[in-house]
């Protein structure tokens, strides 16, 4: 039963087991809108038209033929923006086939210029109309009779659907007026005409937009090959501006259900289900796409086997890409190795080197040294002339080199190399994230000037793509990594606002279901901490490190261990950080290993073992020194100076101040600044030979005087920063100055300000000596 | 009731009915069911019906949907309704041969859908359908793929007229899982029973069916074809061969020129190799009928047990030329290719498969298969774990997925993948003896006696002999490890009776030396306690990767 109601899905194109889409070789079929512009054709060689009309025409010549089918209102309006009056003639030509008869048709087709015959004209036969005029009229020739009539009626729908669907909007009696018009006079006036087409576009456009709404029914080839090209393309480089996914979900199935052998669909819907990070999903589209290309990759003349062989061999690498994008590091191995071996024994050298380059990807990603492998990546790809992977490879190794301490010159050195391969070749991709990494390499030498500047030298440069459907801002990683940057950056500054814009510029940008929307998120969480931690609010700060181990482990650990630090619960604190060091330092996350150490030696002061907080300082001194870390190496400094006062040798706090003020105020966080001025007036205070609660003794007074001048300083940063503790501090100390220097009306004013702020702060003051 | 469908000539629906009418012994003459009155509108249509009717019988649906235009009887109205939407589809069948350009043939479409269905709901709502006509609306709404509301005129026509079987097998096309059949509110009917057990048949529910299909017989049915083929099938679909040969030899000697099922018939010679009864098969339907589905799929399998893959191939080709919608034909076709390793046309004819059918576990496997010839094993994976997915107590399936996970060095899965298959009951007896190679690579003695144990145990107790059998191996490493662990008992009668197999009989011999030469050396002490051992490592045998031959389509 069951057999005559199913539709008899056959293909007749079907030869010896595989399908061959296209069985005359022609990817060019007859549609009346190629007879319209075949239409156009025969009119710019048959009429005269002055020449800068003919000009436009011919720059139209090749969107047209090569572009996807318009509709006659789109197509004549183009051709009408060049030359009215051949659009007029071509609707003529279009009008008097499709309101006559069959055989008009075939007139039309049989009088178009041979290309053979004709020698001189634009037809000649190698031309490119010559050629486009070859391909219909074989194509025409080749159709059967039952095709050439309903090719007629397509044309005839075509034509008539122009004129049929103002009639929806408009009276009745108009499409009465309009089709005996047709009917009557062909050589109508042209200002009647015009009246017409000025009527008819405002609603052209209207439906013109509606098309673009998903679900409306089957595509050409050439118009689903566009959709599919410009889909991807957003995808890839503005995701908001391509389809929402379940949006072109819907779509990609239309056209599945219309066309299965469509393979480049599958691909495109492998593509969609990775914006949802549906592993099921886009693993079986994946699979799918590379069954279906085995087969056309069979069909190819040029290479049989080799094309066959080769879209296994990059079947096996997307699906370890795939796995590796979803985190399976171990599917990911095992098919990376898969790939490789089948490269290896099919001698592919350019696959084994993608093979190669993603297997450091991978050793990377899992977290162990690929050193080694990367340079060998570089040197195989330099050797087989992929300056693709060579600069990607040289790009990693800098990453590495830069984590591991390289020397920096030698690291910018490689970068500035890449970055001349890259624009000989114009490797766009590979520009933009040369500047994303030299803006993070800058930012973790702690040269934040520098940074910024990079930064904006990505986000101001214009695309370089050679076609881009109006994207101005891409979304790859760089662009996300140089925003968090950015954010970060202000955030240090204090400048909240502009912080919160670029935040949801990226949220906008980068979308949470998105790959790179982590990053944004672990840097707005970032912030938002720091933010509550200088503001004293630790309440605020302990939820958001919930939110920070959920994305990146290791922080969260050490954003725990602070707050705690800052609760005073210093022995939980404490294994924290212990746990945190091992972890760290077996992962050579030296930057942390310092931030650790730094805070490990801060819990020493709470339980005054300034000695013993000592070698921490110096270890990490070291560290920070040995990779250039400067921004933490100025900050160890502090940290030492601060020791160093607390163990009574001021003077020589003051001096290894001197040496980390420059670079602090230069490039550190508006926080970090703080702290060192107000450790700096402490040391001057120490030096002078102040001692609390003693009035009156200041041997120096020059040098209290200064210090009262650094500590208003360091008011002016802290109030900057809302960092009330740190300003009761700052108050508190000036009070005392101020009275030591006999100055009661100021120190009464700076006792009232501590004092307001001591009731507002509501906390007991920690000892004013025991923090930095 | 069942006269009227015999009467209406729905084609292929009148001889189900008869079928089951003739099953059933004969009624005496007067408790025959009074054939139902004509109304005043049937005598006046009588004329155009009989005229439209001859139409249709000839396949000219414009014709007769022509004479029939003016009538209002029911049964006209049917007709003329089930014309015009068959001389769609043969229309559109026909366009798609001759269309315009490669992309247009996916847009055929059959015209006349959209007018039958506003002209079918308008009277839907009305109230105004019969049995037949809420039939033929449910069909329309499926094939503009609105199954929901396809579902519910179904059911409502399986209500307005329980026997008419076309309706229920279209209902059995749109249930996808058990839970959608049971919430489902079918008219209580003797014709119910056999729906139930063909939807379980089709939801791979076994059991349920044939205990469905015995009620059936119970009641009465027991001489009916369509019963015991059904049954058979069931059979085959649970590997159950013997039973399932038994009942298709039975239903040939019922009804000599069924031509329906018998390519299930010939799958199941095909797996048990038996040559001559395939010819017999193959040429008696070739005499009944060449031009069938099911003769070319036979023949195919006839040529393809005769190792002749290419015509075997086209023969497949030929049925799907005939039903392009012909699931088994795609995948028999994907497997010679693969016979003939033209890999790409395997993995083509298998998506086909897919495509018709996406629970097809025998196309899933087979791209598996193909995969696993191109040295892809990684890649392999993900289509053996779809047809696990679809068959999960199918030993083959997991056999394949452990295969794939030794070949990846993922020893702990392909353990794991074996014992299951081990547990659902394996069809092939190939995994415990894997798994013990398997343990005795990895060094684990213990587990690997064990399994060969229990390999050696399950061969002898499934009584037949089986071609690929190596009890000699798992013979020669039990007495190889009693022996190491000091059971000479055990160790020498394992020697013993590896000397029954060529292959080991070397082996067996000297093992049995050296037992009683250990066994002297223990009665006097003054010997050397332990006789090095003869150094004879088992060798490892390759399993080719490709066992199609004890793979059944």
């Amino acid at each position: 039963m069951a057999s005559v109601h199913e539709s008899l899905y056959f293909n007749p194109m079907m030869t010896n087991g595989v399908v061959h889409a296209n069985v005359f070789g022609i990817k060019d079929w007859v549609t009346p809108y190629k007879i319209s512009v075949l239409a156009l054709l025969y009119e710019m060689t048959a009429s005269k038209i002055t020449l800068p009309e003919r000009r436009r025409l011919n720059k139209l010549i090749l969107p047209l033929q090569q572009g996807p089918d318009l509709t006659l209102g789109q197509f004549l309006k183009t051709v009408e923006e060049c030359c009215p009056q051949t659009a007029y003639a071509v609707k003529l030509r279009l009008h008097e086939m499709a309101d006559g008869e069959l055989k008009d048709m075939e007139y039309f087709f049989s009088t178009l210029p041979t290309p053979f015959t004709a020698f001189d004209t634009e037809a000649y036969k190698t031309s490119v109309v010559g050629l486009f005029m070859r391909h219909m009229l074989l194509a025409y020739n080749k159709l059967s009779f039952s095709q050439v009539y309903k090719l007629y009626k397509s044309l005839q729908h075509y034509y008539h659907s122009h004129y049929a669907k103002p009639m929806d909007g408009q009276v009745p009696a108009l499409v009465a007026d309009d089709s005996e018009m047709d009917l009557t006079s062909i050589e109508d006036t042209v200002g009647d005409r015009v009246d017409k087409e000025e009527l008819d576009t405002p609603l052209h456009e209207s439906e013109l937009r509606s098309d673009n709404t998903p679900s409306r029914g089957p595509l050409s080839q050439k118009q689903a090959e566009y959709f599919l090209a410009r889909q991807a393309y957003l995808l890839k480089n503005d995701e908001n501006k391509a389809l929402k996914p379940a949006a072109l979900q819907e779509e990609l199935n239309n056209m599945l259900k219309f066309n299965p052998d469509f393979a480049e669909a599958h691909y495109l819907n492998y593509l969609n289900s990775m914006r949802v990070q549906d592993i099921f999903l886009s693993a079986h589209s994946l699979l799918h796409y590379f069954d279906r290309l085995i087969l056309s990759g069979n069909d190819g003349k040029s290479n049989g086997d080799e094309g066959y062989g080769r879209s296994l061999r990059y079947a096996a690498l997307n699906l370890a890409s795939l796995h590796c994008r979803f985190g399976h590091y171990q599917q990911a191995d095992l098919a990376l190795q898969e790939a490789i071996r089948i490269a290896q024994e099919s001698n592919d050298h350019v696959c084994l080197q993608h093979c190669l380059s993603w297997l450091y990807t991978l050793e990377q990603m899992k977290g162990s040294d690929s050193t080694v492998l990367t340079e060998d990546s570089v040197k195989m790809a330099a050797h087989f002339c992929l300056p693709y992977l060579a600069s990607l490879g040289i790009q990693s190794l800098v990453q590495q080199g830069a984590t591991q301490g390289k020397t920096a010159h030698k690291l910018m050195d490689a970068l500035k190399d890449t970055d001349i391969l890259h624009w000989k070749h114009s490797l766009s991709e590979l520009i933009e994230i040369s500047l994303a990494q030299t803006t993070s390499i800058w930012r973790m030498y702690g040269k934040s000037t520098m940074s910024l500047q990079q930064a904006q030298l990505l986000l101001n440069m214009s695309s370089l793509e050679p076609v881009n459907f109006g994207v101005q801002q891409n979304n790859t990683e760089a662009f996300a990594v140089v925003l968090c940057h950015l954010a970060e950056l202000h955030a240090e500054q204090g400048l909240y606002g502009a912080v919160s814009e670029i935040i949801q510029h990226l949220k906008e940008q980068f979308p949470p279901h998105t790959q790179h929307a982590k990053l944004w998120m672990l840097c707005d969480l970032k912030i938002q901490f720091e933010r509550h931690m200088n503001e004293g609010k630790y309440h605020l700060a302990e939820p958001l490190v919930t939110a920070i181990t959920a994305l990146n482990q290791l922080e969260g650990l050490y954003r725990k261990a602070q707050v705690l630090k800052a609760v005073n619960r210093s022995t939980e604190a404490y294994h924290i950080l212990q746990q945190l060091q091992a972890r760290c330092e077996k992962t050579k996350c030296t930057e942390m290993v310092i931030r650790v150490m730094l805070s490990t030696a801060e819990l020493h002061w709470e339980s005054s073992g300034f000695s013993t907080a000592l070698p921490v300082l110096l270890q990490a001194l070291a560290l920070a020194r040995q990779h250039h870390l400067q921004s933490l190496a100025s900050e160890t400094i502090l940290h030492l100076a601060f020791t160093q006062l607390m163990l009574g040798v001021p003077e020589q706090a003051l001096n290894v101040l001197h040496e980390a003020v420059e670079p602090i105020l230069a490039h550190r966080a508006v926080m970090d600044k703080g702290c060192a001025m107000l450790l700096a007036a402490r040391c001057q205070m120490a030096v002078a030979g102040f001692k609390p609660n003693r009035q009156g003794q200041a041997a120096d007074l020059r040098l209290a005087a200064s210090a009262l001048d650094t500590l208003n300083e360091a008011a002016a940063y802290f109030s900057q920063l809302n960092c009330k503790e740190r300003l009761r501090d700052v108050h508190y100390l000036q009070a005392q100055l101020h009275r030591s220097l006999g100055q009661i009306l100021e120190s009464n004013k700076s006792a009232m300000l501590f004092r307001l702020l001591d009731q507002e702060l509501q906390s007991p003051a920690p000892p004013v000596s025991m923090r930095l | 009731m069942l006269n009227v469908n015999i009467k209406i000539g729905v084609v292929p629906l009148h001889f189900r009915a008869s079928e089951l009418a003739f099953a059933l012994a004969p009624l005496p003459k007067d408790e025959l069911p009074p054939t139902s009155p004509l109304t005043e509108e049937d005598a006046q249509d009588l004329d155009a019906l009989t005229l439209a009717k001859s139409y249709f019988d000839l396949k000219e649906y414009d014709r007769a949907a022509y004479f029939l235009k003016g009538c209002r009887s029911q049964k006209a109205y049917f007709l003329y309704m089930y014309s015009r939407y068959l001389s769609g589809e043969k229309k559109k069948d026909d366009e798609t041969v001759d269309s315009l350009g490669p992309l247009e043939k996916g847009q055929v479409r059959n015209e006349a859908l959209r007018e039958l269905r506003v002209e079918l709901s308008k009277k839907h709502t009305a109230g105004e359908l019969d049995g037949f006509t809420l039939y033929l609306y449910g069909v329309v709404l499926r094939k503009l793929d609105l199954p929901k509301e396809a579902v519910d005129v179904f059911v409502e026509g399986i209500h307005a007229l329980p026997l008419h079987w076309g309706a229920w097998l279209e209902l059995s096309n749109l249930v996808t899982n058990i839970e959608m059949l049971k919430s489902l509110s079918l008219p209580d009917c003797w014709i119910k029973d056999f729906f139930m057990a063909h939807m379980y048949t089709e939801l791979q529910m076994i059991k349920e069916a044939l205990q469905k299909y015995q009620n059936l017989i119970e009641a009465g049915f027991s001489k009916s074809t369509y019963i015991i083929s059904q049954i058979a099938v069931a059979y085959h679909n649970i590997r159950d061969i013997d039973q399932a040969l038994a009942l298709f030899n039975e239903l040939r000697e019922q009804d000599p020129y069924r031509i329906d099922n018998m390519d299930t018939f010939s799958n199941l010679l095909y797996v048990k190799s038996m040559k001559p009864e395939l010819s017999y098969l193959a040429h008696n339907l070739v005499e009944i009928d060449k031009y069938r589905v099911e003769t070319c799929c036979v023949i195919g399998n006839y040529y393809s047990l005769r190792s002749q893959h290419e015509k075997a191939a086209l023969y497949f080709q030929r049925a799907l030329k005939l039903n392009p919608r012909c699931l088994g034909a795609w995948t028999l076709m994907g497997h010679e290719y693969m016979e003939m390793k033209n890999t790409s046309a395997a993995i083509q004819a298998y998506r086909h498969a897919i495509e018709v059918n996406k629970r097809d576990y025998r196309a899933w496997y087979g791209l598996g298969q193909t995969y696993e010839i191109l040295k892809m094993p990684f890649y392999c994976l993900y289509y053996y774990r779809k047809a696990h997915q679809l068959r999960p107590n199918d030993s083959r399936m997991l056999v394949a997925l452990g295969e794939s996970y030794e070949k990846l060095s993922q020893q702990a899965e392909a353990k794991k993948c074996y014992w299951r298959a081990y547990s659902v009951g394996d069809v092939e007896k190939m995994a415990l003896l894997k798994l013990a190679k398997l343990h005795e690579q990895l060094n684990e003695s213990d587990d690997a006696a064990q399994c060969y144990m229990l390999y050696i145990q399950d061969i002898f107790s499934c009584g037949e002999q089986l071609e690929h059998a190596e009890v000699s191996t798992a013979l020669r490493y039990l007495g190889q490890y009693y022996f190491k662990n000091k059971l000479y008992d055990e160790a020498s009668l394992c020697a013993q009776r590896c000397c029954d197999y060529n292959d080991a009989r070397e082996e067996g011999k000297a093992l049995l030396r050296q037992i009683s030469q250990v066994r002297d050396q223990i009665e006097t002490p003054s010997a050397d306690l332990f006789a090095p051992l003869s150094n004879n490592n088992t060798p490892v045998r390759r399993v080719s990767p490709l066992n199609l031959i004890s793979f059944t389509p």
